[in-house]
């Protein structure tokens, strides 16, 4: 016992202190468009094609118009980060970010093109958070239906490096007690009823986090037999976490923008039979 | 490697494989089928260095079951029934493990579409659970959600006062159709899927599925691709044996190391994120060899992995030498090495078991055989010796590091592949990942496409460890228990 405090104290705080930093090189982060970059209907094809989970989607440029549909788009939701597309796409109009704060309320707002670029996201104040639907204080029950890379980077989020607790972010063994249901993996069929439950079980008001790719649209799933098809399918989900897995900085990005949704958010009474 | 095949009556069946199986030179490493018409058995030879498979036609949906003698063979006929509508007749123990309960109940999903209707007959997949009779005993039912972060299934004890009688356990509720995905997706695209199947094992899966696609392509990767490939392979070993003794120390309580060790893990991912670029090594292994160039990270690679090393065995030592944590896991969740030897364990379960079995000792992957370890093998088959199995193995695969960083990096770090697969192929990769044998068996059709692709995930064989290791322990060991398991949920449930 006393080793294990020499050692600790030896080494003094390893904790992060900057919050949701930008990752470095050679970290892959997740692909984005760049604005005004010029780009060719050849080139968008060639990363269409090249996506394994067609994410990408690229049509005709002749007819583009304010109000046509955009003929580029990027979905952060259904990516899974390979970067084959940046590789057969040189010429630069798909880059890769590295910001960890990736976290969207909407899923609208993870399908990229490039007329709706985002802008630069502003820096996370903690004040802000303070004021949000919970405060200073969220509970968060971790249902995992996937392939566990989710649940190890969100277990990570905890660890003395990133360590979420400091934000007032809990993990709870019981959805009695969470205010946030936290899903990784594509939800597959066999998880439909669990989920349910464990989300019936939440006091109001509630909120569901779809936490990575798999979560969000099923990822390499999709569309299987398996109904693997992502969260939204079974519960409204209020926060979007892409990346494959997200970055534990992303996760934590994700429950801090939980912790800020407004408190006209709160749905008393949102029922399962109308997700 | 490329796989010959041996066709056989299905009157043959158990007399040819029960003498391939019962040796320590040889296991079962796979018994499934391609479309629900025949049975196809893996079988691998680990003295010759090498595998075969037997292949038997099946008219009907039935067989008759080759658990009574070899049973190495009952969790596979528990897949075939499930996966294929197969039924092993005369299983001793015949349940529903792989496709849940929520899935219509003659749903065969691996089993070729056009012949569904020779299924009508059937018996519908069963999900009785055992049930201990007499006076006092009683059911305790924990899952599919577990309390902490981790992966879903039900688990029922049946226990007697403090003492567990019985452990049912029932999986699939991860099932997402990997198989299936694996046959519809182009093939240059299969890796990522390959990978999904248990991405805490994303280079052992990226490395069997690269090594079973090299066979069938009959491509060679360059010495630098290996040794990158070794790498990989052995910085995941490290940080999840890490997590594993880690996880071990949060349920026992010993929440310093936990901590200290969960950051520790950190870094080994770190190790991770510096050779590939992402933390788990996603898409870094792919058919031809690595995705990306080690540039001029490795000296960086080897200093943090010195530093590593020594702050690990500080932890793990502090772990190993303190008395609680000696008498909670001494003689907890013990499998002997006779059932060990009998169901196939691998890894670390069946080395703590006395079985001296290590894939890398045995098939090409990355630089094995010629850099394999000695098997760290143990005897007792508690949670306390698979413990001192993983660390064993961190020092050990510490030391492949050292190894591997002092070769020469030659060559590219991928070669150009053709771009059709063989027809009417089959290959596998056979890979020790962290926690033990993993196989990706591929198949090729008259037409050049992946027609079946199985996945055997090391857990798929230790599960059954888990339900005998929990027999006659204390309730409150049952987590401990499966915890010096540590067992994949996805990798199983596919």
């Amino acid at each position: 016992m006393l080793k294990l405090l020499f050692y600790l104290i030896k080494n003094g705080c390893l904790t992060q202190r900057k919050i949701c930093p930008s990752l470095d090189e050679p970290a892959l982060g997740l692909p984005r468009l760049v604005p005004g970059k010029n780009w060719t209907e050849q080139a968008a094809r060639r990363c269409a094609e090249a996506c394994p989970t067609q994410a990408i989607t690229a049509g005709d440029r002749g007819g583009e118009s304010p109000s046509a549909s955009p003929a580029l788009t990027l979905d952060l939701g259904k990516c899974i980060g390979c970067m084959l597309c940046l590789k057969v796409c040189p010429s630069g109009f798909i880059v890769a970010d590295r910001s960890t704060r990736t976290a969207t309320t909407r899923r609208e707002d993870l399908v990229l093109s490039p007329r709706s670029l985002p802008g630069p996201q502003e820096a996370l104040p903690q004040k802000e958070a303070a004021g949000g639907l919970f405060g200073k204080s969220i509970s968060v029950r971790v249902v995992s239906t996937g392939c566990s890379a989710c649940d190890l980077e969100v277990a990570a989020a905890f660890n003395p490096i990133f360590d979420a607790e400091r934000f007032g972010i809990h993990l709870t063994a019981s959805p009695r007690m969470a205010d946030v249901l936290l899903v990784t993996g594509p939800a597959g069929r066999g998880m439909h009823e669990p989920l349910k439950r464990a989300y019936e079980a939440m006091p109001e008001p509630r909120i569901v986090i779809a936490a990575g790719t798999c979560a969000i649209s099923g990822g390499v799933h999709a569309g299987n037999y398996s109904q693997a098809d992502g969260v939204g399918a079974v519960l409204p989900v209020d926060i979007f976490i892409p990346g494959c897995p997200p970055h534990p900085w992303s996760i934590i990005h994700g429950i801090m923008e939980a912790m800020r949704l407004p408190l006209d958010r709160a749905r008393p009474g949102s029922s399962l039979n109308a997700p | 490697m490329r796989l010959a095949c041996q066709t056989i009556g299905s009157e043959e069946l158990t007399s040819t494989l029960k003498p391939l199986t019962a040796t320590d030179s040889h296991r079962l490493g796979l018994l499934t089928s391609l479309d629900g018409r025949q049975l196809v058995a893996l079988v691998l030879d680990l003295k010759g260095r090498t595998a075969g498979l037997v292949r038997c036609e099946l008219d009907q949906c039935h067989y008759s079951s080759l658990t009574p003698l070899i049973p190495q063979a009952h969790w596979f006929e528990r897949a075939l029934k499930d996966l294929f509508g197969i039924t092993p007749a005369g299983h001793p123990r015949l349940k529903s493990n792989f496709v849940p309960e929520a899935f219509e109940a003659t749903l065969a999903p691996l089993r070729s579409a056009g012949d569904r209707g020779k299924l009508a007959g059937e018996p519908p997949r069963d999900f009785r659970f055992l049930r201990v009779g007499g006076e006092g005993v009683y059911e305790v039912p924990v899952g599919p959600i577990h309390a902490g972060v981790i992966e879903p299934a039900h688990f029922r004890l049946s226990c007697l006062g403090e003492f567990i009688c019985n452990l049912e356990l029932r999986l699939g509720f991860l099932h997402r159709g990997v198989e299936r995905r694996l046959t519809e997706v182009s093939w240059p695209n299969a890796r990522f899927v390959a990978e999904a199947a248990s991405s805490d094992t994303a280079a052992g899966n990226a490395l069997a599925h690269a090594i079973a696609m090299e066979s069938l392509l009959e491509v060679e990767v360059s010495p630098r691709a290996r040794h990158l490939r070794t790498l990989a392979l052995e910085v995941e070993r490290i940080a999840m044996h890490i997590a594993d003794i880690g996880g071990l120390g949060v349920d026992l309580g010993f929440l310093g190391v936990a901590a200290g060790l969960s950051r520790l893990r950190g870094a080994a991912v770190g190790l991770a994120d510096l050779l590939s670029g992402s933390r788990f090594m996603r898409g870094y292994i792919c058919p031809g060899g690595v995705t990306l160039a080690e540039g001029g990270r490795l000296s960086q690679l080897r200093a943090q992995a010195q530093k590593l090393r020594r702050d690990v065995r500080g932890f793990v030592q502090m772990f190993l030498d303190n008395a609680s944590v000696q008498e909670r896991l001494t003689d907890t969740g013990k499998v002997s090495r006779g059932l060990a030897r009998d169901f196939g364990l691998v890894g670390v379960a069946a080395r703590a078991s006395g079985i001296a079995y290590d894939a890398r000792q045995h098939f090409l992957h990355g630089d094995y055989p010629p850099l394999a370890p000695a098997p760290a093998v143990e005897r007792g088959g508690d949670a306390l010796d698979r413990t001192r199995v993983r660390a064993r193995e961190l020092e050990t695969s510490f030391s492949i590091l050292e190894a591997v960083l002092d070769e020469e990096f030659a060559g590219e770090c991928a070669v150009a592949l053709p771009q059709a697969l063989p027809a009417n192929e089959a290959a596998c990769g056979i890979v020790e990942a962290f926690r033990g044998e993993l196989i990706h068996l591929i198949f090729t059709d008259a037409r050049g496409r992946i027609s079946r692709y199985a996945i055997k995930d090391p857990s798929f064989n230790n599960w059954t460890g888990m339900a005998i290791a929990a027999r006659n322990n204390l309730i409150a060991d049952f987590p401990v228990a499966n915890k010096s398991f540590a067992l994949s949920y996805s990798g199983h449930d596919l």
